[in-house]
Order: structure tokens, then sequence, then C-alpha cells
């Protein structure tokens, strides 16, 4: 349903981040989705003159990922919430919060990271 | 001297309606590096929705801002409405128009009110909030609450608003026009008002855009993009420009949102005249299965809603990503140089709103 999305191996992602910027892309955010299965999608999403476009990578949760914001000081914040949130490796960010932007020392590890499944008990325990 | 002094800005301080801090390094009067602390509202709201039905999630994202909440709730029908392949009746567009325009409305005149505050203008900041109270009124009267109105579902709104109402807010809409004019020669020619906005927060079109800044922060910098001229709900229907001033600074952002102020009044005066009778919702059927992006312009700027689904009932993610978590990064670059003086205002020009940022 989405368009105009590039899946790229991690190791070319500051090479097509350094393209989008010399194209003129403006950088909207990044989205990181557990896929269930011990990845997780990381979306990089930009903009020029509203069309968007998307560059898509899957890692595995120990996988070492670069920081865009130095070539984009806009993903300082959403770096390090996915690193907080997903618990996702991502090395070099301008500002590194350690872990602790959002999170203190008492909260899970990765919250998000989690897959919650409902389960309905008037049906047999079918996941929904 | 040369010696580095941190100062520590809020978490709570006059002229931050919400908790958010910044660790300003100064050196003397000026400001050096400003690096933001954020977390004091984070609620999880995303992973919430991870555990609601689809069609609950409403009521959780309307809960994520209170300024902005049927902005929230239409970026992610519409998400939803996309992904399931819902058309959705015309009527129901228009009213989606009508009460985002009056969102719009009483979020610029509250944050004209809270810039008037922070610099001491008691009289305009009464000014201003006594015109939103006009606009709250409408809220009241055709959704049964101020605030969080909760009149956007998938597959349409869940209510109607009546002839004789219609006619009603555009007397009303007339009516905060001309108050609004009155106000607006004391924000744009009062020499207070001029000397604290002046020149400060200059913000050049290119870093703007590098920055990632959306909304009010890049249109005041010359960036002409506005989300509804996609054409969303019934936009594209409507004639509409982005407001667009050039010159960067705190002054150009003020007389953007004064300007989309009498924007949002033309808006609705035209979707008045032109709202269409018939239904105001259709039914949702089945699941939704898939990945959907979804956009609106929000009155601090774009809103980005990432949705995935399996066919169940409820979401596999739902990702939102708000104007100021888009402005924050663009602040902590136009902070350096600074006066600590400036920083109220550099602050309030972005139209920061937190509990949007950390949701």
């Amino acid at each position: 349903m989405i368009e105009n999305v590039t899946n790229i191996p991690l190791e070319s992602l500051l090479g097509h981040v350094q393209d989008m910027l010399f194209s003129g892309y403006r950088f909207i955010t990044a989205t990181s989705v557990d896929n269930g299965d011990g990845t997780i999608d990381v979306l990089y999403h930009f903009d020029k003159e509203l069309e968007m476009k998307h560059l898509r990578i899957t890692v595995n949760k120990q996988d070492e990922i670069p920081s865009i914001s130095g070539i984009y000081f806009g993903a300082v914040l959403v770096e390090n919430e996915m690193k907080e949130l997903f618990g996702l490796n991502i090395k070099n960010i301008v500002i590194d919060y350690g872990g602790h932007m959002l999170l203190s020392d008492e909260e899970l590890d990765a919250p998000m990271s989690r897959q919650i499944t409902i389960v309905n008990k008037d049906k047999g325990g079918e996941p929904q | 001297m040369n010696g580095k002094t941190v100062i520590p800005f809020g978490p709570q301080h006059p002229v931050l309606p919400e908790p958010l801090q910044l660790k300003l390094v100064m050196q003397d009067e000026k400001i050096v590096e400003a690096i933001p602390a954020i977390g004091y509202v984070h609620r999880g709201l995303e992973k919430l929705t991870e555990t609601k039905e689809f069609t609950q999630n409403v009521f959780v994202i309307e809960r994520i801002c209170g300024i902005c909440s049927f902005k929230h709730a239409l970026a992610y029908c519409q998400g939803m409405e996309n992904l399931m392949g819902i058309e959705v009746p015309d009527r129901a567009r228009f009213l989606r128009v009508i009460w985002g325009e009056l969102h719009r409305m009483h979020s610029h005149l509250l944050w004209l009110g809270l810039l008037a505050d922070a610099f001491g203008f008691e009289s305009l900041f009464m000014q201003a909030w006594r015109d939103r109270e006009k606009v709250m009124d409408i809220m009241e009267a055709t959704a049964g609450s101020r605030v969080i109105i909760s009149t956007n579902q998938i597959g349409g709104t869940r209510r109607d608003i009546s002839p004789e109402m219609l006619a009603k807010i555009v007397d009303v809409v007339n009516d905060v026009k001309e108050d609004i004019e009155r106000v607006e020669k004391v924000f744009c020619n009062d020499y207070t008002v001029k000397h604290r906005m002046v020149g400060i927060g200059v913000l050049s079109k290119e870093n703007a855009k590098l920055w990632g800044a959306v909304g009010p922060m890049a249109r005041g910098s010359g960036i002409a993009e506005d989300v509804r001229t996609l054409g969303y709900a019934a936009y594209g229907e409507l004639d509409l420009e982005p407001v667009v001033e050039t010159d960067g600074d705190c002054y150009a952002r003020m007389k953007v949102r004064l300007r989309e102020l009498y924007q949002s009044i033309d808006l609705i005066k035209q979707a008045i005249a032109k709202i269409p009778e018939g239904p105001i919702n259709v039914p949702v059927k089945g699941n939704p299965n898939g990945e959907v992006i979804s956009r609106v312009e929000q009155p601090r700027g774009e809103a980005l809603y990432y949705m995935r689904a399996n066919g169940g009932k409820t979401l596999d993610r739902l990702r939102v990503r708000t104007p100021t978590f888009a402005n924050i990064p663009t602040l902590l670059k136009m902070l350096p140089g600074h006066h600590l003086a400036d920083v109220p205002i550099l602050i309030l020009t972005i139209d920061p709103c937190i509990s949007c940022t950390e949701r």
C-alpha cells in the first residue's frame, strides 16, 4: 500500500541517505516495526515538495545500525527513541542519550519490541 | 570571562505549559549549545494501540494531544480508510474540514495568547483567549465537548451539524474575524512585540529544510508547503494557498499563524457554502491488512501516521510523528548565539506540544 519504498541492505544505508540529501529531500522521520521473527524493519521517510520516498532496512536486533543524524540532524530524537523503545543498536547518534531520553532506569528494556497477542478466551483461545 | 555555565531551562517554567527541559550551555550571556531533556509525559500510547481493536484506537489517538485531538483522529481514520478501501461520504469530508479548521483556529489563538503572556502583555493575552472561547463554544455546541470532541470515526463522522448551526458558525467566525483584525494591529505594530521578535531566531529556508522544520516554522522561512494542498478530506475542492512569510524570524512565524487564522475562517465559510446533503458515515466491514501512511496538516505542522495490520482486529504497529517532534531539532540549532532572555520567545515560536512529542 505504501508507494515509493526502496528495500536496501543495511550496509548501503548511509550512502542512500546521503543521496536523498543531495537530491533535495527533507527527512520526515523513521519508523521501526518489530516483525515478530527476531527482525525489525526500519523505514526512513523523506519528502520533496510533498512527494514521499521511503528507504527500508530489515535488521536483526543485535545488528549495528549507523546513525543518519550526521547527515540529517533532524534524526537525533527519533534515533534515540528507536534505540530505547525497540532496543536497536544505533551507533554514533550526534546527541546520544544512552537509552535515557524517555525511559528511566526502572523501565523495561525496549518495551516496544515485544509483540502482544490478544487471546479471546470465549473462542477457544484463538489469537485474533 | 571564558568559562561556560549550564543553565537548566524548565521543565517547570512560566512560559512552558508542558514540561520540557533545555540544558543551555552559556558563555557570558550567550547560548553556545542547547540539549533537550524530554520524557516527563511519555505515556506509551503507541504501544497501547496494539492492545485495542482498530476501531477503538480513535479514542486513544485523540488523547495524544488536547489541542489538535481532532487532527490526530483524522490522520488515523484516513489511514485506516485508505487501508480498508472505505469511501467516506462527501458530507463527512466537508464536516472534517469545518471541525479541523476550528481546531486550527483555537490552537493558533491559544498560541497567540501564550506568546503575549510570555512577553508580559497581559491584556493582549486576554484578548486572544477571549476569541478562542468563542471557537471553543462552537465545539461544545456541535460535539458536546470543548477539547476532545470525538467526532471522527473510521468511515466518516460520528455527528452531523444542522443547517441552523452551520449558519451560526458563519456568524461566529465573522465575529472572531473582526476581533482578530483589531488584535492583529497590536501584534504586528506594537513596539514591545516587534522589539522582542523582529530579527530574533532567524531560520533560513535552506536550514529549515535541512533540519526538517514543518508547519508555520517552515512557512515562516519561505517554504510553501502545506499538506492540506494534497487535497485530503474536502481540501481538494476548496481554494487554498499556503501562507508564507520569508523573513524566517520569530515575527515571521507569528505572522504566518495570524494569517492562517483568516485562512481557516475562509476555509470554514467555503466548506459551509459547499457542503452537500447526505449520509455522514458508512459501516466498516472486515479487518485491515497491510501497511499505510497518512499525513495531515495540524496547527503546528505536518503529522505523519504509519500503520501496519495483519488482518486481525488489532494493529501490529501504529507510529505517530508529530510536528513538534520535527521542530525540536531545528530549535536546538537555532538557539546558539542568542541571549538567555530570547529563549522563552524562541521556544514559543515553535509552538511546542510536549504531549504530542512524547505520546
